[in-house]
């Protein structure tokens, strides 16, 4: 209720745009904010004298509400890769200028004419080493309740990833996974689903595993990044990773079309990717950063870990994102 | 202050004193009504004029399954909250005025603290590795975890919680209006106290928990908080599944109905209470 409310006053009231020599950059919050801002935002003020103010969370209600409401406050915007191909698709984002945006040393995977890459991650399987006897080593042991009896945790939101690992841990192999089957997807998370903690942003998995709350799960790389970091207890397998991105776009009609891609060119360099990988534990998606980062940081990046590595198909998800919700949600409410 | 004093000045205020309402009625008028109008419009135009929203709303078990969950917890909610706040509200009726004022200070700091703090301080005590489950597996009273989270066990412990000072409030105020004679007569008359409190003592509190149990209830239809923290995905309820249709689907059509739902129907129940609170206060004066 107070979100819609919140929506429409957003498009009632004329919000306070960014002046001419300022910008909006509009993130998730958190540690990964934090980071964009160190890497990208204060470097690139520095040398363009373009002020980036920061927003968020990311909310793609709110950005097509701008959109449609030709009232767009936001100029750069971190969104999950799948949303991107939706909402290009459904003309809500302004093409890429890549006069402005160098494209040569961008991966191909996380980039396409109405994005750029962000940066990439995986999602692993990680544990409490206090709460679980032996070392899961993959999928399907996160589904064998017997061998590894107590809670697990998953994504909560309809996206990327839960069916897959559901599909991968039922056999079906890694270059069958598209088109997905949802049947057998959920038949499989059927049989652990009142085991499963389910945990809805990245804090909330540290938390749970952290605490021991679930003895393990289905993590953000960078989340077990922290936690390790953090001298927590925690072991991880990157068997069968799977990568998935976050990628910047600029909103249909943003009033800092030129500043916003400017901004681009800043965040995608080497430099700015990899001064990002190494605060966050997120890998680079410019081809070049890895060659300026130190050893230690590369190895705990998944570009470490492509051998069994699985890329979630973005287009598909794009294609089938409203189906597989629905399913979803009736699934998970049942 | 009886809950139909309160109801009644409102509506009575609005004729006489319309000048120094203006301000108030303004905000609500750009703030609330405004937004409802427009959400309605959403509903039947986006993406294309129509009822297919309200046709895919009714037509869905998922929405049809949460709009009931959503029901089921928050009168689950309410009831809990009454059996729980009647005993306050009473003690805080009698009490020496002083040390009421006191009490009463402790129950409305409650409200003073941020909800999600408050929802996070439940987390940790109600998880399975939190200090409930420690303290009782501690003392060998249980041997496995009780699921006190992610459930409707949860939900209802945080909301309860949080409800408890806008049942208490409204509670407080019938009960002081009562005369204690009443209770003193009954007693003379050879009443046991628990026929004193069935026959007297609740009949004349009702409209205190009529008020205190619409505001509890309408309230906790709307929650966000505490059910995403504190249920769990079968307890889903309905003020999530909108958060999720609009934030990740996009879906502000589908969105906007089930909103629009859930106010038409809220403003159905209490329009049904206004009346019934009504008539029983007429059956108790008699």
């Amino acid at each position: 209720m107070r979100l819609i409310l919140a929506g429409v006053l957003a498009g009632l009231l004329t919000a306070t745009a960014a002046q001419a020599n300022e910008m909006v950059f509009t993130s998730w919050g958190g540690t990964t904010q934090e980071a964009q801002t160190k890497s990208w935002a204060e470097p690139f003020a520095a040398s363009s004298g373009i002020k980036v103010l920061q927003d968020g969370p990311t909310d793609y209600g709110k950005l097509k509400a701008m959109v449609d409401a030709k009232n767009v406050t936001w100029d750069v915007v971190d969104v999950e890769m799948d949303f991107a191909i939706k909402a290009a698709k459904d003309g809500l984002l302004e093409p890429i200028d890549f006069a402005v945006v160098p494209k040569a040393d961008l991966d191909p995977r996380f980039s396409n004419e109405h994005a750029v890459g962000s940066f990439y991650y995986s999602f692993v399987l990680a544990w409490n080493k206090g709460a679980v006897s032996g070392e899961p080593a993959s999928w399907a042991d996160m589904f064998d309740t017997k061998k590894f009896p107590g809670k697990r945790t998953f994504y909560k939101w309809s996206a990327p990833g839960v069916i897959e690992i559901a599909l991968l841990a039922d056999g079906v192999p890694a270059d069958k996974l598209y088109p997905l089957d949802l049947d057998r997807a959920f038949k499989k998370l059927d049989t652990i689903k009142s085991d499963i903690v389910w945990w809805g942003g990245g804090a909330e998995s540290q938390q749970l595993i952290a605490s021991g709350e679930a003895a393990f799960g289905q993590l953000w790389n960078g989340r077990v990044f922290a936690l390790e970091k953090d001298g927590a207890d925690v072991g991880v397998s990157w068997n069968q990773n799977l990568t998935a991105a976050d990628v910047l776009v600029v909103p249909k009609g943003a009033k800092n079309k030129d500043s916003a891609m400017k901004f681009l060119a800043a965040a995608t360099s080497p430099t700015g990717q990899t001064k990002f990988a190494e605060a966050s534990g997120y890998a680079p998606i410019n081809t070049k950063a890895k060659a300026e980062m130190p050893a230690d940081v590369v190895k705990g990046l998944p570009d470490a870990h492509v051998d069994g590595q699985i890329n979630l198909d973005m287009n598909y998800w794009a294609e089938h994102r409203d189906e597989i919700a629905t399913r979803w949600y009736a699934w998970q409410t049942k | 202050m009886t809950a139909n004093a309160f109801t009644r000045q409102s509506f009575a205020g609005l004729p006489a004193g319309s000048g120094g309402a203006l301000p108030a009625l303004t905000l609500v008028g750009l703030f609330f009504i405004v937004p409802v109008v427009a959400l309605l419009l959403r509903s039947v135009t986006d993406p294309e004029p129509g009822l297919q929203n309200y046709a895919a709303l009714f037509g869905s078990g998922t929405y049809v399954r949460v709009f009931l969950n959503t029901f089921l917890v928050a009168a689950v909610v309410t009831a809990v909250t009454i059996v729980v706040a009647f005993p306050v509200a009473w003690m805080l009726a009698i009490m020496p005025p002083a040390l009421g004022s006191i009490v009463f200070g402790i129950i409305l700091l409650s409200m003073w603290t941020n909800l999600l703090t408050r929802t996070y301080a439940w987390m940790v005590l109600l998880q399975r590795t939190g200090v409930i489950n420690r303290t009782l597996m501690g003392l060998g009273i249980i041997h496995e975890p009780l699921p006190l989270i992610n459930n409707l066990t949860g939900v209802t412990i945080g909301m309860v919680y949080i409800m408890l000072p806008f049942m208490i409030l409204p509670l407080v105020g019938t009960l002081r209006a009562i005369d204690p004679m009443t209770l003193r007569a009954a007693a003379l008359c050879g009443a046991s106290p628990l026929q004193a409190f069935r026959r007297i003592l609740l009949p004349l509190s009702l409209p205190g928990i009529a008020a205190g149990g619409l505001m509890v209830f309408v309230m906790s239809l709307g929650y966000f908080v505490t059910p995403a923290l504190l249920g769990g995905t079968s307890n889903m309820m309905l003020a999530e599944m909108i958060a999720q249709t609009v934030q990740s689907l996009l879906n502000w059509g589908l969105g906007s109905a089930a909103a629009f739902v859930l106010l038409v129907v809220t403003m159905v129940l209490y329009a049904i209470q206004l009346r019934m609170v009504g008539a029983r206060r007429l059956a108790g004066g008699l």
